[in-house]
C-alpha cells in the first residue's frame, strides 16, 4: 500500500483525504476511509477542503434538465400522494399553452396566404426561424429571430410593468421552462444562448414579468404575459 | 440567476421542512445535478433514478449542511457525484466497458460568481502545470468515477505506479493552489 517514503511521511492524511474526495479508493480501504470521515471531524474537514479544491472540475459538466416527472416522484417518495397534483410552475405552463394556441391558429391562416402570394411573385426566401410572441389582448408584442447561437428580440408593443423586468423562456415539449435571459429596456436586444441549447421549431417561447434581475428560482415566478411558437419561414 | 447565497438560504429553509423552498432548490439545481449523474453514468434511465435518490438525500440531510464546511453547490454536487459513482460501481463488470454516449457540450453552471470563476481559473492553471497524462487521470477520476484500478488499466501501468502518480499530482495541485 505504501507508494514511497517521501509521500506517506509528509502528509499521509492529506493524501488520504484527497483520495476520498476524488473517489479513487475501493474495497476495505475505501470503507475505512469513509468510516474515518464520518467519525473524525479533523479528517472530515480535510476531505471537505479537497472537495472544494476539486469542485471547479464540475464546471464543465453541462446542466441537463430532467423530465418533469422526476420531481413528482421525489415528492411522492418524501411526502406521499397528496402532493401528486401539478405544482405551481406547471400551472403557468398550462396557461402559456392556452395563450399560444390562439396565436398559432392565426399564424396558420397567414402562412397559407403568404405561400400563395410568394409562388406567384418571387422565389421563396431561405426559411428563417422566428417567433412572434404576443399577448392575447395586444398589450405586449415581440418579434424574435433565431440566429446562430443567439436570439434577436424586438419589442414592438408594450413593456415590463413598473419595477419589474421581462424574462424570456424556452418551453420545449416535456421539459421545464429554460430561461433565455432577462430582456433589457432597449427596444432591440440580442441574447446569447447557452452552448448546446436547441430551440426546436414548434417549441414555445414565453415572456413573464419577474423581479429585477429575473426569477430567483430558475422557473417563472411572475405572470406569463405572452407566448409564441417557433416557426420556420 | 440563483446566487450562492440564494441556494444556501434555500437549503436552510429545506432543513426546516419548507417544501416550497425544496421545490425552488430543485428548480435551481436539478439540471446541474442531473447533468453530473449523466456524465458519470452515461445512461438516461439510471441518471433519472439516481437524481431522484439525490434529492431525497438532500431533503433528509439539509439540516446537516451548515456544519459540513462545503459551499452549497459543492455540497449538492458531492451528493450527486457520490450517488452516481455508487450506482456506477454497482454495475456488473462487463457493463462498465460500454462506450459512453456523446457527452453534452459544456454549459453555464447555476452560479457564475466572481469567486467561482477565479477558483476555476486557479485549478485549470494548476492542472496545466501537471504532466498532461497525470492531469487527465485526475479529471478521469473526478468526471468518470474511475478507481485506481480503472486508471491503472486505462493508462497501462501497474497499480502502484498509478497510486504514486496520482498522489504526487494531488500534492502538487495542493501546493500550487495554496501558493
Amino acid at each position: 500500500m505504501s507508494a514511497g517514503p517521501d509521500i506517506d511521511d509528509e502528509d499521509g492524511d492529506g493524501i488520504l483525504a484527497a483520495e476520498v474526495a476524488l473517489g479513487v479508493l475501493t474495497g476495505p480501504e475505501a470503507a475505512a476511509a469513509a468510516a474515518r470521515e464520518a467519525s473524525d471531524p479533523v479528517f472530515a474537514a480535510e476531505v471537505a477542503q479537497w472537495r472544494e479544491r476539486l469542485a471547479p472540475l464540475a464546471d464543465d459538466i453541462a446542466p441537463v434538465t430532467p423530465p418533469p416527472d422526476v420531481l413528482r416522484r421525489v415528492e411522492l417518495r418524501l411526502f406521499g400522494p397528496e402532493t401528486a397534483t401539478a405544482p405551481a410552475p406547471w400551472a403557468l405552463l398550462d396557461r402559456l399553452r392556452g395563450l399560444v394556441f390562439g396565436a398559432l391558429a392565426g399564424a396558420v391562416a397567414v402562412a397559407v396566404l403568404a405561400v400563395g402570394l410568394t409562388l406567384v411573385l418571387a422565389p421563396a426566401p431561405p426559411p428563417e426561424r422566428r417567433a412572434e410572441i404576443a399577448a392575447t389582448d395586444g398589450s405586449l408584442l415581440l418579434n424574435v429571430r433565431l440566429e446562430s447561437g443567439a436570439v434577436r428580440v424586438e419589442r414592438l408593443a408594450g413593456a415590463a410593468p413598473p419595477g419589474r423586468v421581462l424574462q424570456l423562456w424556452l418551453v420545449a415539449d416535456g421539459s421545464s421552462p429554460v430561461s433565455l435571459g432577462v430582456l433589457p429596456e432597449t427596444q432591440v436586444a440580442r441574447l446569447d444562448l447557452p452552448a448546446g441549447l436547441r430551440l426546436p421549431t414548434g417549441a414555445l417561447l414565453a415572456v413573464s414579468e419577474e423581479p429585477p434581475g429575473g426569477s430567483p428560482t430558475g422557473l417563472p415566478t411572475g405572470a406569463v404575459l405572452a407566448g409564441g411558437a417557433i416557426t420556420e419561414g | 440567476m440563483t446566487t450562492r447565497q440564494d441556494i444556501e438560504a434555500l437549503i436552510g429553509r429545506v432543513a426546516l421542512g419548507d417544501r416550497a423552498a425544496f421545490r425552488a432548490l430543485y428548480a435551481a439545481t436539478s439540471a446541474k445535478l442531473h447533468g453530473v449523474c449523466l456524465r458519470v453514468l452515461h445512461n438516461e434511465a439510471e441518471a433519472q433514478d439516481v437524481v431522484q435518490d439525490v434529492y431525497v438525500k438532500v431533503w433528509r440531510a439539509a439540516d446537516r449542511y451548515a456544519v459540513n464546511g462545503l459551499s452549497p453547490m459543492t455540497w449538492l454536487i458531492t451528493i450527486a457525484r457520490n450517488a452516481a459513482i455508487d450506482r456506477l460501481r454497482a454495475r456488473p463488470r462487463e457493463a462498465a466497458a460500454e462506450l459512453p454516449e456523446d457527452a453534452p457540450a459544456p454549459g453555464p453552471s447555476p452560479e457564475a460568481s466572481a469567486v467561482a470563476a477565479s477558483e476555476a481559473r486557479a485549478l485549470a492553471g494548476c492542472l496545466d502545470e501537471l504532466d498532461p497524462v497525470r492531469a487527465e487521470a485526475v479529471r478521469g477520476a473526478y468526471l468518470e468515477g474511475l478507481t485506481y484500478d480503472d486508471l491503472a488499466a486505462r493508462h497501462g501501468v501497474p497499480l502502484n505506479t498509478m497510486r504514486t502518480w496520482l498522489r504526487r499530482s494531488l500534492m502538487r495541485l495542493k501546493e500550487c493552489l495554496t501558493r
